[in-house]
């Protein structure tokens, strides 16, 4: 299966019109009747090639557990309708929604309808709309109950008769985490599971978070495994379907001059950040369970280390890759408890002002705990320790209610060796390549430049690339990237188990080693600043400061 | 300034805040000289500031002004065209070109003369981005000018951008003029659907220019047809059928004609469909393709695809389509004395397959596709801005079916 990343493949070597694809005798004996061509191999659809950006997946249903919730409605079905709006469903397809709440198929649409309304990045003829909202049922029933599932295998049945669907299936759970285990059974005792022999396919996404701990992610794995094969296992990490996380891969490796640079002989340091400026809104109770480090380390930030640090991968096929990030996230190894005291900062947000409107702190909010320990910021200071890394700190941050939203990778080059320019006021500044992942997703590019005039100042200057001056405004979400790619079979921009399992070895610790320590001083951090003072320090003792954003 | 007017009023200043997603006429000038373009392209981006602070207080220039994708070249033979041709490219600002020319010759008899319309059209592609514009500069040249009009528009090149050349209408490959136009371009636009005739010269003829002139063709009649190659491959996605790829023996396309007479509709797309097929299978020429000297008989020739000999039908067919549409693909494979047939039809909506494999018929399957405009395929043209192998072979393929 081909990758989403869009790298033209190479044209076969059975073509009739690629001159020079073949020996030259070969080819004008062929050329002149001869000769026997190369006939095509029965394994590959030779009609494929060239078709990528085209490929619609093949006729399915999808059944999403938890469709009345919020994810569903805000990020879910508007990234369906933007697959529908561009003709990238199939004709024949079908979305069986599966909740708790007293629906029927009318009034579920209806609330579908105001969800895209609402939510949509383009808004849908209406047409096109009646046409995507026909094609929605409501399945009502408890996940616990038997009956919920026996009478959803039947309408299933039903739905491939009526769409046409081949018997192939797309399980999207979107519900609590604590559900997972108890869909899953459901599904594999009613037999959905079963790929059939002629083709029809089964599949399930999972979102995160995948587990709260080492421990609980191997017993979900377990559960998972226990009725799904890893191939039809697709575990979401929406960070990795962004169209700048992507372009990472092709950054690094679609470029011949910087993986050159890419290692602990020019790399002075790491920097990866994801800042939200925003707080836990109306998800107090769900935070108080989850925290900064679960929330953002142990997935986003850690699948950006990863990809960052990653050796380049034989081949683009799904597992190739994931080999490659599970390399890296086995090289960083766990803390140890001394070291998580001195590697990792923790804090909590107090109230404070973010873009000019004054905002509560977390113990304020709804639904937390007036003495609440949960962090709501994390920084780390990890090593990669392998040939390429080793002694490059990679400093990472995220944190609720900072100065802004910010998404960034920076690449901090090392100083140059000899200070030549003597007679300059300034020294050159030290290179630095920055992956902007969102707000003016773009890469920008620092080195220094001579200011024009008699005298000889240094000055840096940036070579700025963004997405929006140099390709189309309509950029997919990554939600319909990475549903596009699961209903097409492809596993690239998804976490395999033992990923996932790396990732939860890495932080574990960190959580064991506060649960042994004292209470932590939070409140320690203002909304609408950059984060408590110790994580200033905590870089600030390496002689670095954190990029200002 | 030589030959310039003022900014009208109705062009919004540059720095004015415009919507997201909206483009926005930033500039409007007219000159008379090439010179005078120039000054008046530099103009547009000296009247503001694009520096912001850096990050260590210093000014850093952060604002996007113009986009950094492309010169697109617009050779407009028609007054009317090159009008059509600009509100086409204003659709996509923000998009895709940095600068777009759009050149129109007028009046060849008398005296020389040029006269330049310059704009920047820019738009906010979202809340946070910064803005981004395109220049379109509209030159008409009349007298001897215009027959230069290569010369006139190399000097207004971004340079190191790329250049694409949008020739609409029917561009003369063998003429003087085209060495001038295609030495300066990396990427030519056309439409073989439109060229006169069968439209078959025009693409033997085009089929040579990239290994002479070092350019990428796009056709917009290759690019339309990407839902039907994405109906017939899915066909071959069973496992069951596909061995039968390696199988075919028969391969029909129906087109439709008002004239049934060879020679009077435009084939190029329905020969690329047969192109398409061989290029990707590896299909040999026996004989390449030939009128029927009856009228309605339309065209035949034979492939050869391993060691079966592969008959190749396209027929024209009486419908209210426009001439040349494909109506509809036949495929036909004979394996393990099981016969595979697949039909891909035309539909209101996109195309419709319909397979039946040793007897048993396949559920009918809709791949949605509705016409593209012009815009559409100029956006996906420019889009998918890279080498496209598969085109280039369907092209080579096309022209040694015509003329091996």
């Amino acid at each position: 299966m081909a990758t989403r990343v869009k790298v033209p493949r190479a044209a076969p070597r059975v073509a009739v019109s690629a001159p020079g694809s073949l020996p030259i005798r070969q080819e004008r004996l062929a050329r002149d009747g001869k000769r026997r061509r190369p006939s095509a191999r029965h394994d590959t659809n030779l009609l494929r090639e060239g078709l990528r950006l085209e490929r619609v997946p093949d006729p399915h249903v999808v059944v999403l557990f938890g469709a009345t919730g919020d994810l569903s409605h805000r990020k879910i079905f508007p990234a369906l309708a933007q697959l529908w709006r561009t003709n990238l469903l199939p004709a024949d397809w079908g979305l069986l929604a599966v909740g708790r709440r007293p629906y029927d198929d009318t009034s579920f649409r209806e609330d579908v309808a105001a969800s895209l309304h609402a939510n949509c990045r383009i808004q849908l003829d209406p047409e096109v709309e009646r046409q995507f909202l026909e094609r929605i049922s409501y399945h009502r029933g408890d996940f616990g109950d038997d009956v919920t599932f026996d009478t959803l295998a039947e309408r299933l049945e039903q739905m491939h008769l009526e769409h046409e669907t081949r018997s192939n299936l797309l399980f999207y759970l979107a519900t609590q985490p604590s559900a997972f285990p108890q869909i899953v059974g459901q599904v594999g005792r009613c037999g959905l599971d079963h790929e059939k022999h002629d083709g029809g396919w089964r599949r399930m996404i999972i979102e995160k978070p995948f587990g709260r701990d080492h421990e609980s992610a191997k017993r979900l794995n377990r559960d998972v495994l226990r009725v799904f094969r890893e191939s039809q296992v697709y575990r979401i990490d929406h960070y990795l379907g962004k169209e700048t996380v992507r372009n990472l891969l092709v950054f690094r490796f679609g470029n011949g001059i910087f993986e050159p640079l890419w290692n602990r002989r020019y790399v002075d340091h790491v920097q990866i950040t994801v800042a939200e400026s925003i707080g836990v809104e109306d998800r107090g109770a769900f935070y108080e369970e989850t925290g900064a480090v679960r929330d953002v380390l142990q997935n986003h930030l850690l699948q950006l280390l990863s990809l960052v640090a990653m050796e380049p991968p034989a081949t683009f096929a799904a597992d190739a890759l994931r080999d490659e990030k599970l390399k890296v996230l086995r090289a960083v190894g766990p803390f140890t408890r001394g070291e998580v005291g001195s590697e990792v900062v923790r804090g909590q947000y107090e109230k404070g002002w973010v873009g000019g409107q004054q905002v509560k702190g977390y113990r304020e909010e709804t639904e937390v705990d007036s003495v609440s320990e949960t962090e709501t910021f994390v920084a780390a200071r990890f090593e990669v320790d392998d040939w390429r890394w080793s002694g490059v700190p990679f400093y990472l941050r995220t944190g609720k209610r900072l100065a802004r939203r910010a998404t960034e990778i920076a690449i901090q080059f090392r100083d140059v060796p000899h200070r030549l320019f003597e007679d300059a006021a300034t020294d050159p500044q030290p290179n630095l390549l920055a992956i902007r992942v969102q707000p003016d997703e773009g890469i920008l590019l620092r080195f220094n430049s001579k200011v024009p005039g008699l005298g000889l100042e240094i000055r840096p200057v940036t070579m700025d690339f963004t997405y929006g001056a140099s390709f189309s405004a309509d950029t997919p979400d990554a939600y319909e990237t990475l549903i596009l790619d699961s209903m097409l079979g492809d596993q690239s921009l998804f976490t395999r188990a033992d990923e996932v399992e790396a990732a939860w070895s890495i932080v574990t610790p960190i959580h064991d080693a506060w649960l042994d320590s004292p209470a932590p001083e939070f409140p320690n951090y203002r909304s609408g600043s950059w984060g408590p003072e110790a994580a200033e320090e905590l870089i600030g003792r390496d002689g670095r400061r954190w990029r200002r954003l | 300034m030589e030959g310039a007017l003022t900014p009208p009023t109705a062009a919004v200043p540059l720095g004015q805040a415009a919507a997201p997603g909206r483009p926005v006429l930033r500039w409007s000038s007219r000159t008379r000289s090439i010179d005078g373009v120039a000054k008046e392209l530099a103009r547009i981006w000296s009247s503001v500031s694009l520096t912001t602070p850096g990050e260590e207080g210093d000014a850093e220039r952060r604002v996007a002004a113009r986009s950094s994708v492309m010169n697109l070249v617009v050779i407009a033979g028609r007054g009317e065209f090159g009008e059509r041709a600009a509100a086409i490219v204003e659709g996509l600002t923000g998009r895709h070109p940095s600068r777009t020319l759009i050149v129109s010759p007028a009046d060849p008899d008398g005296p020389s003369w040029l006269d330049a319309q310059v704009q920047a059209h820019c738009m906010l592609p979202s809340a946070t981005a910064p803005e981004t514009c395109s220049e379109l500069v509209y030159v008409t040249c009349g007298g001897e000018s215009g027959q230069h009009m290569a010369g006139i528009v190399a000097p207004l090149l971004i340079h190191d951008l790329p250049v694409t050349l949008w020739w609409p209408g029917e561009p003369h490959f063998e003429s003087r003029s085209v060495k001038d136009w295609l030495t300066m371009a990396d990427r030519v636009i056309v439409d073989g659907a439109g060229w006169s005739g069968d439209g078959l010269s025009g693409l033997v003829a085009m089929a040579s220019l990239p290994s002479r002139f070092q350019v990428e063709i796009s056709d917009f009649a290759l690019i339309r047809q990407a839902r039907w190659r994405e109906a017939i491959a899915s066909t071959f996605d069973r496992p069951a059928l596909l061995p039968c790829l390696t199988s075919i023996d028969r391969i029909e396309v129906a087109y439709s004609a008002r004239d049934g007479t060879p020679g009077m509709t435009n084939v190029v797309r329905p020969v690329y469909h047969v192109a398409w097929l061989a290029s990707r299978l590896g299909m040999a020429i026996l004989s390449p393709i030939r009128a029927g000297t009856e009228p309605w008989s339309g065209y035949s020739a034979l492939l050869r695809l391993g060691r079966r000999r592969v008959p190749v039908a396209i027929r024209p067919v009486e419908s209210s389509s426009p001439p040349g549409t494909t109506l509809s693909v036949e495929l036909h494979a004979t394996r393990n004395r099981a016969e595979l047939s697949v039909g891909v039809t035309a539909s209101a909506d996109g195309v419709v397959v319909l397979a039946s494999f040793d007897g048993a018929a396949m559920p009918e399957r809709t791949f949605f596709g509705p016409r593209l405009r012009e815009s559409d395929l100029l956006a996906m043209t420019i889009d998918a801005a890279g080498r496209d192998p598969i085109a280039g072979e369907v092209l080579t393929t096309a022209a040694e079916l015509i003329e091996p």
